[in-house]
């Protein structure tokens, strides 16, 4: 009896399908968000290979082939195929350590205040009560300080007093290691990552706060409690799981947000300092010898508009994947 | 409504004093500081003598010009309110007078470690600073109370007031009439794409909008002066300056002739690119709200009843539908306040606006942290202020929504 029953049910609905094939399924159907994640891994793949790649090293100097416009060869016929920055240096070698440094500082930004976020939200939604109202008002708090102007003020004093901050040394190590930079400019590219993680977790949290709020008072929720299931359990087993669609999607914008702002940053001056490089502070130098040279802040700015828009488009891909109510 | 209004502004009131604590904590207690950075610049020039060495008078400068002598509550109430600046007189008589507030030379002991090598450690102190020095000290009124103190580099020992309203008017010209050219433009767009969604116009509009919202700032900015300025004059066609609220001196261009620096003409070409590279990213992000905000309003059973009335369409949209539509956006004017005065740091920055952003950024380049400080606390001040508008806003657009 039973088994016909179930055999029934089969024939006339569509097989179930485990939500995260779905998404995927939804997510490949959609053909700019895949042009774009494409566009990103060939991108970061490159920029991971930058020192076997890079057909000059990071920091050479040409001095008698400075602003060389794209294809154009020093006088001893090295070709450079993206010409040559204000001190003569290749600008394709400098874009791809660039392309490590600012798209690893994105991701490594988002990640960092996305789990943030996450721990906070979660606890505050979860638990309400004090814990709710000691994390909500500081998220408030932070929130109250006007964005930029506060990102500038902690940037400039950290980097400003640079020497007075002592990262463990295995710490500078490692991100020496990853970035492909000199353990010297390391502390900088820490600061930076800090200065913007701390102060970029206050969306992700209010986010979390709200789904976590949404799904805490559940039946299954509750069953889980009466079934003597731990705080920790269903908060890792039964919540999160329900809020991981939205947190993707926030993560990949979120990643976007700290590209742009170290751009932002570095662009000013406040970020990260040459000689590492970052698509931010290059930009920043084009931008000085536009005037002889329109075809430098091009150049230098290629790489930042397309990874920008190509992420952008992958997050609103996830979102179109997730939300069932939008049509791929 | 009265209840609601004086909760609101007490708690503003606690909100303000801790940020103005946190950011003073950031610029003063931070790592490094003045001293500590004078003592590592001391330290690199080594015995060096002559006219660029760091002197002992340097310091004790610094240490005066910034109070440094006085203990952090201390100097942080007189930054705050302007207080203590001496001896509470009652009458004739002084009361703590002797109370110890800082201390101008601390007291050194000499450390002698089993390996022979000795170091001289800061101890104690050997001569305080009593509260009765402080009268004769210059002294704010407080930050709290609009006096914002001196500039220590941008002008030197002038009012950071004089500073903030020399530059008020550009940021208050610029920004103000791209947040207007953005509400009027861009709420029309946002309306028009959500009437006709999926036209080619809504297509259109937000793919600009999406790319308007994603990419940084600076490289419309620098897109623009590509086009209408390296290029135009290139091409021998009537061009934008670059740069600047104003031009040093006469240019001759193509059409237009010979334009007086300083006249009417010249700052118009000069306002015309920061204002519109502004108005186009905010035209971006607003329009898609409004459209997204339609958009679910436009589906509602009492937009239907209103055609179904037979009002005319037009009212239909605008009084039934775009009224609704507004409430969430109101969330959105709160940041416009801050705006106002803030400037947009990155736009001024690259066309050289001489507003309250550029103001910031030189605070910052050289190290004059009164201005910097003062330049963010009106900017919190404002945002507060700007929250409690748009709750109250909340109320005329949604009568729905009670305060209490």
């Amino acid at each position: 009896m039973s088994s016909q029953l179930a055999s029934s049910h089969d024939r006339i609905t569509t097989p179930i399908e485990n939500q995260w094939v779905s998404l995927l399924k939804r997510l490949l159907r959609h053909r700019i968000a895949m042009v774009s994640l494409a566009i990103l891994l060939v991108m970061f793949g490159a920029s991971l290979l930058a020192p076997q790649i890079a057909p000059f090293p990071r920091d050479r100097i040409a001095i008698d082939a400075i602003r060389l416009a794209p294809m154009e060869r020093e006088p001893d016929g090295q070709l450079h195929l993206l010409g040559t920055d204000h001190l003569g240096r290749d600008y394709f070698t400098r874009l791809l350590y660039a392309a490590r440094v600012s798209m690893l500082v994105a991701i490594l930004v988002s990640v960092i205040s996305t789990l943030i976020g996450i721990v906070l939200g979660l606890l505050a939604g979860y638990f309400g009560g004090w814990v709710d109202i000691a994390i909500s008002r500081t998220l408030e708090f932070v929130s109250t300080f006007p964005g930029l102007t506060i990102l500038l003020i902690v940037a400039s004093i950290l980097l400003r007093n640079e020497n007075f901050i002592v990262f463990p040394r295995f710490m500078d190590r490692f991100v020496a290691a990853l970035f492909a930079i000199s353990e010297r400019e390391a502390k900088q590219v820490t600061l930076i990552i800090l200065t913007l993680s701390l102060l970029g977790w206050t969306g992700t949290a209010r986010l979390m706060r709200g789904l976590t709020l949404s799904v805490r008072e559940q039946p299954y929720i509750e069953a889980a409690r009466a079934l003597g299931v731990s705080n920790i359990t269903i908060m890792l087993r039964h919540i999160l799981p329900n809020a991981a669609p939205p947190m993707i999607v926030d993560f990949t914008l979120g990643i976007n947000g700290a590209l742009v702002g170290e751009a932002g940053l570095s662009f000013l001056g406040f970020g990260i300092q040459d000689p590492t490089p970052t698509w931010g502070n290059t930009l920043a130098f084009a931008k000085d010898y536009m005037l002889v040279s329109p075809w430098m802040p091009l150049v230098a700015g290629f790489p930042i508009l397309i990874v920008s828009l190509a992420i952008n488009y992958l997050g609103d891909g996830l979102r179109d994947a997730i939300d069932p109510r939008s049509k791929v | 409504m009265i209840t609601f209004l004086i909760r609101r502004i007490l708690q503003m009131f606690v909100v303000l004093i801790l940020s103005a604590i946190v950011s003073y904590a950031l610029l003063y207690v931070a790592p490094g500081g003045p001293i500590e950075q004078l003592r590592a610049k001391q330290q690199q020039q080594g015995g060096q003598q002559g006219a660029e060495a760091i002197r002992a008078d340097d310091i004790a400068r610094i240490i005066a010009r910034f109070e440094l002598d006085l203990y952090m509550p201390v100097r942080f109430t007189r930054w705050l309110i302007g207080f203590p600046r001496g001896p509470i007189t009652i009458g004739d008589r002084e009361f703590f007078g002797d109370l110890e507030v800082g201390c101008k030379t601390p007291g050194l002991v000499r450390l002698r470690y089993p390996d022979g090598r000795e170091e001289l450690v800061e101890e104690g102190c050997q001569e305080a600073v009593y509260l009765r020095d402080l009268t004769t000290r210059r002294a704010t009124n407080g930050i709290l109370f609009g006096d914002f103190g001196v500039s220590q580099v941008i002008l030197r020992d002038r009012p950071i007031t004089t500073l903030i309203m020399s530059r008020l008017p550009y940021t208050l010209v610029l920004m103000g009439t791209s947040i207007l050219l953005s509400i009027l433009i861009g709420i029309p767009i946002g309306v028009y794409s959500a009437v006709r969604q999926y036209s080619r116009f809504d297509t259109i509009m937000t793919t600009l909008a999406f790319i308007g919202s994603s990419l940084p700032s600076f490289f419309f900015g620098i897109l623009a002066i590509l086009l209408f300025s390296v290029l135009a004059q290139q091409a021998n066609l009537p061009y934008l300056p670059s740069g600047d609220a104003v031009a040093n001196r006469n240019y001759t261009m193509p059409v237009l002739g010979t334009i007086r620096a300083g006249s009417f003409l010249d700052m118009f070409l000069h306002f015309i690119m920061p204002c519109s590279v502004l108005t186009f990213i905010n035209i971006a992000g607003w329009s898609r709200f409004i459209r997204g905000s339609m958009l679910e309003v436009l589906p509602q059973d009492y937009v239907r009843t209103a055609r179904s009335k037979g009002l005319r369409e037009s009212s239909v949209l605008i009084s039934h539908a775009l009224r609704n539509a507004l409430i969430p956006f109101v969330t959105l004017l709160a940041g416009i306040l801050p705006a106002l005065f803030g400037g947009a740091i990155i736009i001024e920055s690259v066309f050289n606006w001489p507003g309250l952003g550029r103001l910031l950024l030189d605070a910052l380049n050289r190290n004059d942290y009164t201005v910097a400080m003062a330049l963010t606390f009106i900017q919190i001040l404002l945002l507060l202020i700007g929250y409690l508008l748009s709750d109250i806003l909340y109320t005329v657009v949604d009568p729905r929504i009670k305060l209490t």
